[in-house]
This record gives C-alpha cells, sequence and structure tokens, in this order.
C-alpha cells in the first residue's frame, strides 16, 4: 500500500507514477530573458540609462557613484546574511539586532579596550556569529520554526541594545574613531597614485563585501559543507538519512548569517562614521529583498549569491535615481515593492517552463 | 507502520503550543498575577482612573493587530501588511475627513473596505503567483508603506471629527470605547472562526488541506478570505489609531508588525495553520501591555520590555523542550 | 443498488497498472479486494473513488430494475457525491476539530452563515449510532487512537449516505480487539444494506470477514466477486500468486555460512517494540526480511542505524560489537548503507541534480581542506552512472525528472559511491515497472555478487522467493520464522505465507 508521505497530493498520477518512458530527454535549458540574473541586469542597465538621461549628475562619482558603493556594499553583506538561512529553507528575523548588538561590542572594543580597527572587527564577527550559533542550536534542539526563535530573539536583542547603550557611551553611540575607521569611510582607490596613475573611484570598503560574498559564494558552490547545507534545506529527511549532520550544518548556517550581520553592522558604521544604536534598524527589509530579487526563494536547497548582489544593486540604483528625481524616500518604497512583485511574477513563469523542460530553476 | 501525516515541524509546535496554551486558563492566571502584582507594589497607582484608563485604550491596537496577523496564520500563512496597512487606512480615512470633506462614518468605512481591499490583493496574490505570503505580503507592505506617506508626506492630519476623536477619550463603566470595539471586533472574530461555517472552513483548510479540499473546501478560497479578514482588521486598526489621539501621520504602524506575531504566538497559534486562539491572543497581548505599564510604572527603561518577552518566548521554546524530552522519542 | 466498475484499463507510461480489472460490488455484502503488491489494487480503488480517470472501461451504478447509469467522475468529489466514500487511515480528518464536526465537515447544517451546531450533533450522533460506537461529540479527534479515528472516518462516510465503502487496509495499525470491533461494525454496515469492500493483507480477517472476493493479479481481475465459501485459503493464495513468476527463478548461490557474519543482530530489542530480534548477513549474502505492512521491517533498520534505540541485545557489524548513533557513522565507521522505501521524501533531493544526489555521502571523504574538486566527484558520478546504468540526460538534470526506475537507482547509486559492504534495502522495487524492476532485481543480484552483504526488505513475494538467499519472516515486530531459499516459488511462497498466518492466527 501506498506510504503517506508529507506532500499531499490529490492530483491524479502525482503520487505514485509507476513508471515513465526510460528514454531521457536533454533539458534544453531555460531560454535566457528567464535567467533572474539576466533580467536584473537588464533593469539595471535600463534604470542607468533612464536615470543618467533624466539627471546628468546620476554618473557624478563623488556625489553618487561613490555613497551608491558604499550603500550596495551594505545591502549586499545584509541579504548575504540572510541567503545563508534562506538555503536551509529557514529565515532570520534577527539579521537587524544581530547587527546592532555586534556594533555594540565592536563600539565597545574600540573605546574601552582601544582595539585596533581589525582586532575589534574580529571581536565583533564572533559575537555575531555567537549570536547567530545560538539562534541555530534553539532552533535545532526543539524543533521550533526559524521564524519564531529568530522573532523571539530579535525582540530580545532589541531591549538588550538599548540597554547596553543606556549603560555605556553618551546612549547612543560611541564616539570612539579607531585608528584606520574614517580613512575606510572617505578614501577610494583613486585617493591611492602611483605616479601618474591613480585607482578606480571605488571606496575602500568595497572589496570587504566583495570578498564576504566571494567567501559566500565559494562556500556554497565547492565545499562539503556548503554543499551539505543546501542539501539540509533541500529535503531535511533524506540529508539525516545520507549521513549528513544536520543539526551542526544548521548551526553553522546560522552562525554565518550572525557573522555577516555583524560585518554589515561594521560596514554601516564605517559608513555612518560611528558605531550607535541604531545600527541594523534599517535591515530587515533588505535582507529579504536582495536575495529574493536575486532569484532565491524560501523553499530552501539553492542560493544565488550573484542574484543577490545585483538585487541589492538594483535597489540602491532605484532609491538613488529617484532621490535625484526628487521622488521622496516613501515614493522609492512604491516602485521597489512592484519591482519586486514583477519579480516574482516573472519568477513563476520561470518555474513553470523549468518544470515542463525538467532542468533547475 | 505509523503513518507520518504530519510533519516533525508542526508536532514541535504543537508541543509548544501546549504548553504556552496549557489552556488559554495559564495566560489568564500570569494575566491577573501580573496585574496583582503590579497594582499591589504601585501603592495602587494602578488602579487609579487614568493609568487603568490608559492600560486599556492601548491594549485595543495590539489586540486588534494581533488578530489581523492570526487571522492568516489561520491558514498558515502570514502577513507582513499589517502594520503599513493600519497606517494606511488610517490616513487615507484622515484624508476623506479633512481634504475630501467627508462624513466620518464614511470614512471610517471607506478606510475598513480599503484595508479588505488590500487583504484582497495579497491573497489573490498569492494564490496566483502560488509563492509564499511571506513574500507577497513583504511586497505589497513595501508598497503600502510608500503609499502611506502618499497620502500627505510626512506632514501630520488633525481637526478631523471631533466625534471619533471624543469616542477614543470616552468610556463606558470605567472601560475606553476603543477598548470595547476591539473587545467586540474580537468576540466577532471569535464567533467567526468558531460558528461561521467560512470561519470553520478557514480552519478546515489551515488544519488538514487534502481532507479539506476532499470534503469540497477550496483551499484558495481559504487563503483569499483569511487575507481579507486580515486586512478588513488591520483596517479597524486604523480607525482606532485615528480615533485615540487626533491628530496623525504617516508613521503610525511602523512598529506594530513584529508585535503582531508576538500576541497569537504566544496565544498559542500555530504557525503552521488551522488553530486559532482569539482568547489566547487578547490575553497575550495584554500581557504584553503589561509589561509596557510596569515599564513606566517603576520607570524602568523601556528596553526592558522587549528583552523580557524575547526572553520569555525563548524561555517558553525551550522549557517544552525540555518537558517533552523524556517522553517522547526523537524522530 | 450495485454499482460496478467495468473492464477497467489503465495505463501509465511503460506500463499496464489495471488490464480489464472488473468490481462489482452488491448491496449487503463484505467484498475483500485482494492481490500481491502490484497487483492493481491500489489504482484500482483510485479509479473508483475518482482520483484516476480510468483510460478504458466504464463505471456504473445499477438501481433495483436493473436499469445501469453511466457515472464519470472528474475528481474525488464526484465519486463522493456519487455514495463512494473511502477510509483511509487517519488521513482526512482536520485535527483541531471536534468528532462531531468532523463528521459532518461535507455536509455541514448551517443557519444564516453559521454552523447549526445542534443539527450537526444530531447528525454526528445518528451516524455513530448506526455504527454502534459511542464516542464523546464534542472532543477534538486529535485525542482519539487510530481505531477511533477509523470510526470516525466511516461515520464521516454515512454522513453523505455512502453507500459503497472502501476499507483499505483498515486494521495495519490496531490491536487484535480494536479489529474485531471495527469487523463487527462493518458486518452491522453490511446488514443495513451497505456494499464494503475490504482491502486487506491478512487472509485470516478476510476469511472472517468477508462475504465475497475479487483477486486482482498483474492488474486483472482472476476473481470477479466470488463467493468466499466456496474458496480455501490455499485457492486464493494460488489465485493471487499465480505462476507467472516462475521464470524469475535463479540459481541457488554458494554462501560460506561458518564465515564471520558482516551483520548481525543478536537478541535485539527496540524502542519500536521489536522483540529477541536475531538474524545474521554473510559478505555476498542476500537476507530477506519478509512481513506485510505493519510489521516492524522499516523500523528495525532505522534502529539499526542509528535512528531508533535499541534497548537490548546486541549488533555485531564484522564480529565486534556495534553502537551507531547516527547514520554519518552508520557510514564513516561501519560502511553500513540504508536504501529507503520512501524514495521521494527519503531517499532523494528532488530539486538537485543528479550528480549532487549520488555525491551526497561521499564529499566528506572527498574533501581536502573542506573543499570538494568537481573532477573528483564528476568522476564517481560517471561511474555509477555507468555500473547501474542510470539514463540521465546530464548530470546537471534534477532527480525529481527522473523515472521511477532511475530514480531508485540514484538512490542505491550514492550508497555504493560511499563504498558500503553492508546495504539494507528497503522495498527497492515499489512503483517500478515490470522491465526496470527485471534489471534491478540483476543488479542486486550483482551486487551480492560482488561481496556487499545484502539485508532485503520487500513484501513482493515473487521478488524476495527470487533474490534472497535466506528468507527471515516478520510479524509484529518478531521474527517468526526463517527459511533457506530453494528458489522455488510455490512451495516457498506457501511456506512464507502459513508462517505469518500462523503468526496471526495464534
Amino acid at each position: 500500500m501506498s506510504v503517506p508521505t508529507r506532500h499531499h497530493t490529490v492530483a491524479a498520477g502525482a503520487d505514485e507514477r509507476p513508471a515513465e518512458p526510460e528514454a531521457p530527454r536533454p533539458p534544453r535549458g531555460l531560454p535566457f530573458w528567464a535567467n533572474p540574473r539576466f533580467g536584473l541586469l537588464v533593469v539595471i542597465a535600463v534604470l542607468v540609462l533612464v536615470f543618467s538621461s533624466l539627471r546628468s549628475s546620476f554618473l557624478d562619482t563623488d556625489l553618487t557613484l561613490v555613497p551608491m558603493q558604499q550603500d550596495v556594499s551594505v545591502f549586499l553583506v545584509v541579504g548575504l546574511a540572510q541567503l545563508t538561512v534562506l538555503s536551509l529553507g529557514h529565515m532570520n528575523l534577527a539579521v537587524p539586532r544581530i547587527a546592532a548588538v555586534s556594533a555594540f561590542v565592536m563600539g565597545w572594543c574600540y573605546q574601552q579596550l582601544a582595539m585596533p580597527l581589525v582586532l575589534g572587527l574580529l571581536v565583533g564577527l564572533a559575537a555575531g556569529a555567537l549570536v547567530g550559533a545560538a539562534a541555530g542550536l534553539i532552533i535545532t534542539a526543539t524543533g521550533v520554526n526559524s521564524f519564531i526563535v529568530t522573532l523571539a530573539l530579535d525582540f530580545a536583542l532589541t531591549g538588550l541594545v538599548s540597554l547596553l547603550y543606556s549603560h555605556v557611551g553618551d546612549g547612543v553611540a560611541f564616539a570612539a574613531h579607531p585608528a584606520g575607521m574614517d580613512t575606510l569611510r572617505n578614501d577610494t582607490f583613486s585617493d591611492y597614485c602611483t605616479g601618474n596613475t591613480c585607482g578606480p573611484p571605488i571606496p575602500l570598503i568595497v572589496p570587504i563585501a566583495l570578498l564576504a560574498a566571494l567567501l559566500v559564494g565559494l562556500l556554497f558552490r565547492p565545499t562539503r559543507i556548503g554543499r551539505e547545507i543546501l542539501m539540509t534545506g533541500s529535503n531535511l529527511r533524506a540529508a539525516r538519512l545520507s549521513g549528513i549532520p544536520t543539526g551542526r550544518r544548521i548551526v553553522q548556517a546560522h552562525a554565518l548569517s550572525g557573522a555577516l550581520a555583524a560585518l554589515a553592522g561594521f560596514l554601516l558604521a564605517i559608513n555612518n562614521g560611528a558605531f550607535s544604536a541604531d545600527i541594523g534598524n534599517s535591515f530587515l527589509l533588505p535582507s529579504f529583498l536582495a536575495p529574493v530579487l536575486g532569484g532565491t526563494l524560501l523553499s530552501g536547497g539553492s542560493v544565488s549569491v550573484l542574484g543577490t548582489a545585483l538585487g541589492a544593486s538594483l535597489t540602491e540604483v532605484i532609491q538613488t535615481g529617484l532621490n535625484l528625481l526628487n521622488f521622496s524616500v516613501q515614493d522609492l518604497n512604491i516602485f521597489i515593492g512592484l519591482v519586486l512583485l514583477a519579480a516574482l511574477s516573472l519568477d513563476r513563469l520561470r518555474q513553470v517552463l523549468a518544470d515542463r523542460r525538467g532542468v533547475r530553476a | 507502520m505509523t503513518p507520518v501525516v504530519q510533519s516533525e515541524d508542526r508536532n514541535s509546535l504543537m508541543r509548544v503550543r501546549s504548553f504556552l496554551r496549557g489552556s488559554d486558563l495559564t495566560l489568564l492566571l500570569i494575566a491577573v498575577v501580573g496585574f496583582g502584582v503590579l497594582a499591589a507594589t504601585t501603592d495602587g497607582n494602578m488602579l487609579s482612573g487614568e493609568t487603568l484608563k490608559a492600560l486599556f485604550q492601548y491594549l485595543a491596537v495590539p489586540i486588534l493587530i494581533g488578530l489581523a496577523q492570526m487571522a492568516v496564520l489561520a491558514v498558515g500563512q502570514m502577513n507582513l501588511s499589517v502594520g503599513v496597512v493600519t497606517g494606511f487606512t488610517a490616513m487615507v480615512a484622515a484624508w476623506l475627513m479633512v481634504r475630501a470633506g467627508l462624513p466620518a462614518p464614511i470614512a471610517v468605512l471607506a478606510a475598513v473596505l480599503l484595508g479588505g481591499g488590500i487583504g484582497l490583493v495579497n491573497g489573490l496574490l498569492v494564490v496566483l503567483t502560488r509563492i509564499n505570503g511571506f513574500i507577497v505580503t513583504l511586497a505589497t507592505m513595501t508598497v503600502v508603506d510608500g503609499l502611506r506617506y502618499g497620502v500627505n508626506g510626512t506632514g501630520t492630519f488633525q481637526g478631523y471629527s471631533r466625534r471619533l476623536v471624543s469616542l477614543g477619550q470616552g468610556s463606558v463603566l470605567g472601560l475606553p470605547d476603543v477598548f470595547l470595539v476591539a473587545l467586540a471586533v474580537a468576540a466577532a472574530v471569535a464567533v467567526f472562526f468558531g460558528r461561521a461555517v467560512l470561519g470553520r472552513q478557514l480552519l478546515a483548510s489551515g488544519g488538514n488541506p487534502l481532507a479539506a479540499r476532499l470534503s469540497g473546501i477550496s483551499g484558495n478560497r481559504a487563503i483569499v478570505a483569511a487575507h481579507v479578514l486580515s486586512g478588513l482588521l488591520a483596517g479597524i486598526a486604523g480607525i482606532v489609531e485615528l480615533a485615540l489621539s487626533g491628530s496623525v501621520n504617516a508613521s503610525i504602524g511602523d512598529d506594530l508588525l513584529l508585535p503582531s506575531f508576538a500576541a497569537p504566538i504566544i496565544g498559542g497559534v500555530a504557525l503552521t495553520g488551522g488553530v486559532v486562539a482569539v482568547l489566547g491572543t487578547c490575553v497575550a497581548a495584554f500581557i504584553i501591555r503589561l509589561v509596557d505599564v510596569a515599564q513606566a510604572q517603576y520607570s524602568i527603561d523601556p528596553s526592558w520590555v522587549d528583552l523580557i518577552i524575547g526572553g520569555v518566548v525563548l524561555g517558553a521554546v525551550l522549557t517544552t523542550r525540555l518537558r517533552t524530552r523524556e517522553g517522547r522519542p526523537e524522530r | 443498488m450495485t454499482f460496478v466498475a467495468e473492464k477497467i484499463v489503465k495505463r501509465f507510461p511503460g506500463i499496464r497498472a489495471l488490464d480489464q480489472a472488473t468490481l462489482r460490488l452488491e448491496p449487503g455484502t463484505i467484498q475483500a479486494l485482494l492481490g500481491e503488491n502490484g497487483a492493481g489494487k491500489s489504482t484500482l480503488i483510485k479509479v473508483v473513488t475518482g482520483v484516476y480517470r480510468p483510460d478504458a472501461g466504464r463505471l456504473l451504478r445499477i438501481d433495483e430494475h436493473g436499469n445501469p447509469t453511466e457515472l464519470t467522475f472528474a475528481g474525488p468529489l464526484d465519486a463522493q457525491r456519487a455514495g463512494i466514500g473511502v477510509v483511509h487511515q487517519e488521513r482526512n480528518l482536520i485535527p483541531g476539530f471536534s468528532v462531531a464536526e468532523n463528521i459532518a465537515l461535507q455536509a455541514m447544517p448551517q443557519r444564516r452563515g453559521l454552523v447549526d451546531r445542534d443539527a450537526m450533533r444530531v447528525i454526528a450522533r445518528r451516524c455513530l449510532a448506526r455504527l454502534d460506537v459511542a464516542l464523546d461529540l464534542d472532543r477534538p479527534v486529535s485525542g482519539l487512537s487510530v481505531a477511533q479515528l477509523q470510526l470516525v472516518e466511516i461515520a464521516k462516510a454515512l454522513a453523505i449516505d455512502s453507500t459503497v465503502l472502501l476499507l483499505d487496509e483498515p486494521t495495519a495499525s490496531l490491536t487484535g480487539e480494536e479489529a474485531d470491533r471495527l469487523y463487527s461494525v462493518v458486518r452491522s454496515l453490511r446488514d443495513q444494506g451497505h456494499s464494503v469492500v475490504l482491502v486487506s493483507h491478512k487472509l485470516e480477517e478476510v476469511f472472517a470477514v468477508a462475504d465475497t472476493v475479487t483477486v486482482l493479479r498483474d492488474g486483472r481481475s482472476v476473481a470477479e466477486a466470488r463467493p468466499l465459501a466456496e474458496h480455501t485459503r490455499d485457492d486464493v493464495v494460488t489465485m493471487m500468486v499465480g505462476r507467472a513468476h516462475a521464470d524469475l527463478d535463479l540459481e541457488t548461490r554458494a554462501v560460506d555460512q561458518r564465515a564471520v557474519p558482516a551483520l548481525e543482530l543478536a537478541d535485539v530489542s527496540t524502542e519500536h517494540g521489536h522483540v529477541g530480534i536475531s538474524l545474521h548477513v554473510q559478505r555476498g549474502e542476500i537476507l530477506g526480511l519478509y512481513g506485510l505492512v505493519g510489521a516492524g521491517r522499516s523500523e528495525l533498520a532505522r534502529a539499526v542505524l542509528g535512528l531508533g534505540r535499541i534497548t537490548g541485545g546486541a549488533v555485531r557489524i564484522h564480529g565486534e560489537r556495534a553502537t551507531i548513533r547516527s547514520v554519518g557513522q552508520a557510514l564513516g565507521r561501519y560502511r553500513l548503507g540504508y536504501v529507503t522505501e520512501n524514495r521521494k521524501d527519503e531517499g532523494l533531493f528532488l530539486d538537485q541534480s543528479v550528480a549532487r544526489n549520488v555525491a551526497v555521502t561521499v564529499w566528506r571523504r572527498m574533501a581536502r581542506m573542506g573543499v570538494v574538486r568537481g573532477k573528483d566527484e564528476q568522476a564517481v558520478v560517471e561511474r555509477y552512472r555507468d555500473r547501474l546504468g542510470i539514463r540521465v540526460a546530464g548530470p546537471a538534470q534534477l532527480a525529481g525528472q527522473l523515472s521511477g526506475g532511475n530514480q531508485q537507482k540514484v538512490s542505491l547509486s550514492k550508497w555504493l559511491a560511499a563504498d558500503c559492504d553492508i546495504l539494507i534495502i528497503d522495498e527497492p522495487t515499489v512503483g517500478i515497472d515490470v522491465r526496470t524492476k527485471a534489471a534491478f532485481h540483476e543488479l542486486i543480484v550483482g551486487l551480492a555478487d560482488s561481496g556487499i552483504a545484502i539485508l532485503l526488505i520487500s513484501s513482493d513475494l515473487p521478488e524476495m522467493i527470487a533474490l534472497a538467499d535466506r528468507v527471515a519472516v516478520m510479524s509484529d515486530y518478531r521474527i517468526v520464522g526463517e527459511l533457506s531459499n530453494d528458489h522455488r516459488y510455490e512451495t516457498a511462497s506457501q511456506l512464507i505465507i502459513r508462517m505469518i498466518h500462523a503468526e496471526i492466527a495464534s
């Protein structure tokens, strides 16, 4: 008799299809336009064209391009923080507050212990990873939905952060500016010249974000841990039956998410010029926007780092462009929301196509 | 071989639920004891008319917003747009009265319907795109967030219907009108999920989609209906905000999203659907409110409120685990 | 009113699941529907209940005057409206709802949009009264026992005036007493004029309860609504198994039974309720573990793998006592693999590529500094693709897009890739067409020939007798007998079935 399955299907034949023709069809692949990354790239290009023809200042290096790159760097890392748990089919609603707590830790290290910039960053990353790992542990130990666990964690950390700030420093921010912080904030590679050739106008924090993206991308492609995390997200029971230590993988993914949230907090603090209590406040929505726009769904089992980068860029292009066109901050949201809806509809189409052709969407 | 009907997720959630709930009695007990302790330790300050009034006045929106989230949780969905819809409907109703000069009842009705309409859009999008409600409402939340500011920018509306505002300040037998409105709505929601055919169908669909479908209940219809209800409730919350303050701006609803989840989850609603707890949600909202009031009474740093709520939920999750560890073998 | 499914044909790509099968249901009778696994019972039930549409044949309702009406079911709801109710095992109820509400769900009485609770209780009470069952109407069904849930489901079917009731393995998870109770309910329904179809593997029960029997074999009905009184149990078994599988017989393979067993269970008991399980498998040997659904075979396999607790006795691997706590350990330390019966839920990552599905177990071995080299992985994937004859368009193809047989090969190949030398293979050919099945059998024998110790769990008797060197028979979480397989189908199958039924009878 058929074994009851988790997926309740009534559709005829979907349940136990005895056999299919043995001749395999070669997958034709999806048309290029159905590739979400390609679509994003086109949309970004078109928007850049439109904005720069309407406002020449859109291509102004100091006014627009440099700040844009700084913002994208932060949003990219925020998106990656969410992406690493989306790979499991989990969510991390505590990304904003893990960033905040870690930023506090870093600020405290700089202020009270006068740590050098890099050392403080490392301590902050460790703090973020620790908090993330705690969330992962609670999830694996209890089997409770990650949504509930990280929601509760977010609440708890929200309180903790403002308590911490109210007991240390002037209540909202640290005044400390460790050596290198302002350089990292203000300089671009064009400030460093050898002879007459100077670097491109790329802010110094961009390589940090790119390095993070590269590492996350590397993790999910050829490494054992990354692959096993994806398999755990794809099918938990099958992963466990295949000998994957699923509990450990879940904790690791959440720890990485925490560390990335901490890095995002660090980058934002650099951009803002201070480690303050409001770090992370604006992170929740972008953390989902970037990966979801980039084609990573919530079901787990697959991620796109490149898509996340493009998703973060698109949001930033829209924001900056509309800003220059004197749209209010709030109008931006309407556009971003609509773009997200359009992306989702395209995604649905892609899914249908993929199902039909038997290839990975 | 024992058929595995429920996913592990659901099983563990049921465990958490049964602990958090025990019955609604546990929550009620916590609420009463909490209130008693507060009253005793603040030299009866708690029992003064003004404090009591404020306690219940500002309980109305948390209850409504919790119910709005509960309505979609009932079918296993989430609605991230509840907060911004609340703000948007408040702004639209104010605009209708102040700028368009419409009488208050019409503006109120229109705003509530607007909430329902946004819910309808959410529901249809979920059903048509078959994409997770979390993401869909994330998108609509972003859009509505923008629309909310589109009504009047960051400006403030005031001087709208005096009757509405006096309703917000008035009380019957010591209980604020807005609180009574919230209670009436809660009662209606309880009747809807407890007795109405449509409400039962939503719960059936949330509890066991396959069985519901075999009984002729459309899962799609249930999802759309739940989102509409959620939108309507958020709309009502918007009106209550309007009545409470006498002046509104677009920032209303900013801090409502996470509380909207906290009340039903503490109140015993499962994320997987099929369960509602109207009383539990209301009592949970009350308890959260008590923590708020306690903070004001003791002049504690408000940050403790969030810390305590988060800690309590995490603690509940963990202790549930410890309680069930002996009995049930792990799968 | 008589219901007939006449000469039903149902084809799936590559297989004819039903080949002119006929099921004739007379009012006031209990009819048993019998057949080996893969004979087409499930498919026939799905056709009758509107889940599948037949490719040929008719569904007819014949009234008292003998006038036939042809029925077409667009879906399960249509079948229900036509009076055909199915009782699944605890799958069709809403957990949080009360007994009364579940029973009345489909025909919910209402007044002005509200559920009319009094009328609802009246309906529920009436239906339960017809079953002569007393249950608290207001209790949520989530707290009921399996037996009670089934009664609620039957009552639910009565609430929509089902004249035909299909009971699919109703006693699989019931105690003897509960089963007796259920069957007295079934008898009273028959006496009220219902037509009851009983699908069961337990011949004892069938003979005790049913009036008539329809036997399916290879998609055909070899006996149609015959009075059971005219048949002995041996007749029925013969009809079920036929002689069609004689060509599957293999030669007896030589296995050295004096060597140290690769896997040995000595007096093992588990948290699932297994008691005193003793069995052993040698290298290169196929030990069959036969039993009915619910006998506890898969649970035993899981306990050995560390997914359930072993509470007594000893597991020895190559003579060494082993305490396995996780699948990872079973795999890494003891080279013991488990090919699950539940391919789609536990065996495969449907949304991942074939390559990843095959290589998932070898990453741990392959990784250098945590990194898996694409070339190494590809080599493994290609080796097993060729060795098992997995037909894929490319390693990037998704596992979910493969046919059942190829999926099963992928599910198996990850264990071979991991260099397992003991394999527990659970129901390897369920849902696989005949041709692929034969290839799969050859493959399993080939694995044994190459020195792997195989514990084969199967409910497919011909398969078991064709492949196993020895067969251990399990019933109700105990081993009730063991035989050295002579691959002679008639004698071996009779022996095995008797072992089980002797156990059930006693």
